[in-house]
C-alpha cells in the first residue's frame, strides 16, 4: 500500500492547546461549501465541560500510510498521494458506497446527501484552512515523523482520563 | 379471445416516442395477418388499446375517450416503463399519470423502451397466439443487457447502486435490525450503471427473462441484509456484510497483523455517529490510528 514519501507534513491538533472556538469548522466548511454550515465541515471539534482532562478533541483526518480508506474503496476514489502525503478523494469517481465512512475507525469522511457520495478532508490542497485559521495553535502543521511521535505521546502513552 | 380478431389502437399518451417506435417494429416483425391481429384505425374499431407514455393533463381525457369507445373485451396493454411509472417525466408539472390511474391496466411490459420481440411475445402470451414457428423471431437479441438481478449471497447493501440509478429503480428500505434492497423493474431503464458501481459484484444486469407482467409490482430482485447494532448506542447502522466486506478487503490491502485488526475489527462495532460524538470514542479511534501509524513507520 502507499506511503508517503520522506518530508511531508501533516495536520496534528493538540487537545491541550485548543480553546473550543471552533474556527477551524467554519473556515473548512466555508472553504469547501462556500457558507457557514458546520455540519458540513470536514473537521469536528468535541468539547466535554464534564470532564477533569482533554476536555477537547478533533475528528480530523490523520492522513494515514497505508490508508485504511484507500484499502477499502472500490472504486479508487480515495488515493494517498505519496509526493504529498495526502489522502484525497475524487468525487467524481466515488460511487458513494460508504465503505470508508464504516471502515474508518474515527469515521473521518462524511456522506454529502446532495451530491450522494462520501468527502473528506483534501488537506485544502496545500494550504489547510483550519490550520490558518486557529488562533491558539492546536491545530498545525508538522513533519509527519514527528506528527507520529507526537501522535504515540498524546493518545498511547498517556492514560485516558475521563 | 384467440378465435375472433383482435383490433389493435395504439395510443400515445404523451411519452417520448421510443416505445412507440418499438411497437411499429414489433408489428414489422412478422405478419400480423397470420397471428390473427390487425391494426385498427380508430379506437371504436379497436379491442385492444395498446398505450405508451405516461399521460399528461391533455392526452389523459383522450386516453378516457379512447378507452370508452374501444369494443368489448376492453383489453388495455401498458407498454413501457412510463405507462407503468411515468418514468423519466415522474413529477412534471404536467402530467396527470401513471395510465393506470385512468384507466384499467390488463397488461404490462417492462423496458425503457421494452424491445420489440418482448411487445410481440407479451401480446402472444396475453392472447394465447400460436407462435409456432417464431420463437427464433421472439428470441432476446445479442447485446441486450435486460433486467438487473441482485445476488442476496454477494449484496452487502451499501446502496451505492441506489445513489446512482438514475431511474429511481432501487429501493433502500429497512427497519430494525433488516435491510431490504429491491431492484424494480417497471422503473428500470437498462443503463447498467447499478452493475457498474457494485462494489461486492452482486448486480448483474441479465437478458432472458420474461418482462411481462399482470401487476406493476410483480417483477423484482430483492436482498435482505442483517444490519448491526452499536455497541454504545444500540442503534442499527450498517449492514454485517459490508462490515465484513471492508475487514477482507482491508486483509487483502493492508498487512495488518492479529492485534491491528482485533482493534480496527472492534473500533467498527460502534456506529459512525457514536464514533465521532464523545471525546472517549475520538480518542480511541485516534490511539487506534496512532498505534497503526507507529507500526507503519517503525
Amino acid at each position: 500500500m502507499a506511503r508517503s514519501q520522506p518530508g511531508t507534513s501533516v495536520i496534528v491538533f493538540e487537545p491541550q492547546l485548543c480553546t473550543g472556538c471552533r474556527y477551524c469548522e467554519i473556515a473548512c466548511a466555508v472553504w469547501h461549501c462556500g457558507r457557514i454550515d458546520v455540519t458540513r465541515s470536514r473537521i469536528r471539534i468535541l468539547f466535554d465541560e464534564g470532564r477533569t482532562a482533554e476536555r477537547y478533541a478533533a475528528v480530523n483526518c490523520q492522513h494515514c500510510d497505508d490508508a485504511i480508506c484507500c484499502a477499502v474503496c472500490p472504486s479508487e476514489a480515495l488515493q494517498k498521494d505519496q509526493k504529498t502525503g495526502w489522502v484525497t478523494q475524487n468525487s467524481t469517481k466515488c460511487v458513494g458506497c460508504e465503505m470508508c465512512i464504516v471502515a474508518c475507525p474515527l469515521s473521518v469522511p462524511i456522506f454529502d446527501p446532495a451530491l450522494k457520495v462520501a468527502v473528506k478532508c483534501d488537506f485544502c490542497l496545500g494550504a489547510p484552512e483550519c490550520v490558518k485559521h486557529c488562533s491558539s495553535g492546536a491545530l498545525r502543521l508538522c513533519a509527519r515523523e514527528e506528527a507520529v511521535q507526537l501522535n504515540a505521546r498524546l493518545y498511547l502513552s498517556a492514560k485516558d482520563d475521563r | 379471445m384467440s378465435a375472433q380478431v383482435t383490433r389493435i389502437f395504439r395510443f400515445d399518451a404523451s411519452g417520448c416516442n421510443g416505445c412507440d417506435v418499438e411497437v411499429l417494429e414489433a408489428t414489422a416483425l412478422v405478419s400480423l395477418g397470420e397471428l390473427g391481429i390487425e391494426i385498427a384505425e380508430r379506437p371504436d374499431d379497436a379491442n385492444l388499446l395498446v398505450v405508451t407514455g405516461g399521460a399528461n393533463v391533455k392526452s389523459k381525457r383522450e386516453l378516457e375517450i379512447a378507452y370508452n369507445a374501444i369494443q368489448a373485451p376492453k383489453t388495455v396493454v401498458a407498454v413501457g416503463s412510463c405507462a407503468a411509472t411515468m418514468g423519466i417525466f415522474k413529477g412534471g408539472y404536467a402530467m396527470a399519470g401513471p395510465i393506470d390511474t385512468i384507466i384499467p391496466v390488463d397488461l404490462y411490459i417492462t423496458g425503457c423502451p421494452p424491445r420489440p420481440q418482448v411487445i410481440l411475445g407479451a401480446l402472444a402470451d396475453a392472447l394465447h397466439l400460436n407462435v409456432e414457428g417464431m420463437e427464433e423471431l421472439l428470441r432476446t437479441p445479442q447485446g441486450f443487457r435486460g433486467n438487473p438481478h441482485v445476488d442476496q449471497a454477494k449484496c452487502v447493501g451499501c446502496g451505492a447502486c441506489a445513489h446512482v440509478c438514475p431511474a429511481d429503480a432501487i429501493e433502500i428500505a429497512g427497519s430494525g435490525t433488516k435491510r431490504r434492497v429491491r431492484f424494480m423493474h417497471k422503473d428500470c431503464i437498462f443503463c447498467g450503471s447499478c452493475q457498474d458501481v457494485c462494489p461486492s459484484e452482486a448486480v448483474e444486469l441479465r437478458a432472458g427473462r420474461k418482462e411481462w407482467f399482470q401487476t406493476k409490482e410483480a417483477s423484482l430482485s430483492e436482498a435482505y441484509l442483517a444490519v448491526r447494532t452499536c455497541r454504545l448506542c444500540g442503534a442499527a447502522y450498517t449492514p454485517d456484510a459490508q462490515v465484513a466486506w471492508a475487514l477482507r478487503r482491508m486483509g487483502e490491502k493492508l498487512s495488518l497483523d492479529a492485534s491491528d485488526r482485533g482493534m480496527v475489527e472492534r473500533s467498527l462495532g460502534i456506529c459512525m455517529e457514536c464514533r465521532r460524538k464523545s471525546i472517549a470514542e475520538v480518542r480511541e479511534a485516534k490511539r487506534i490510528l496512532a498505534s497503526l501509524a507507529r507500526g507503519a513507520s517503525a
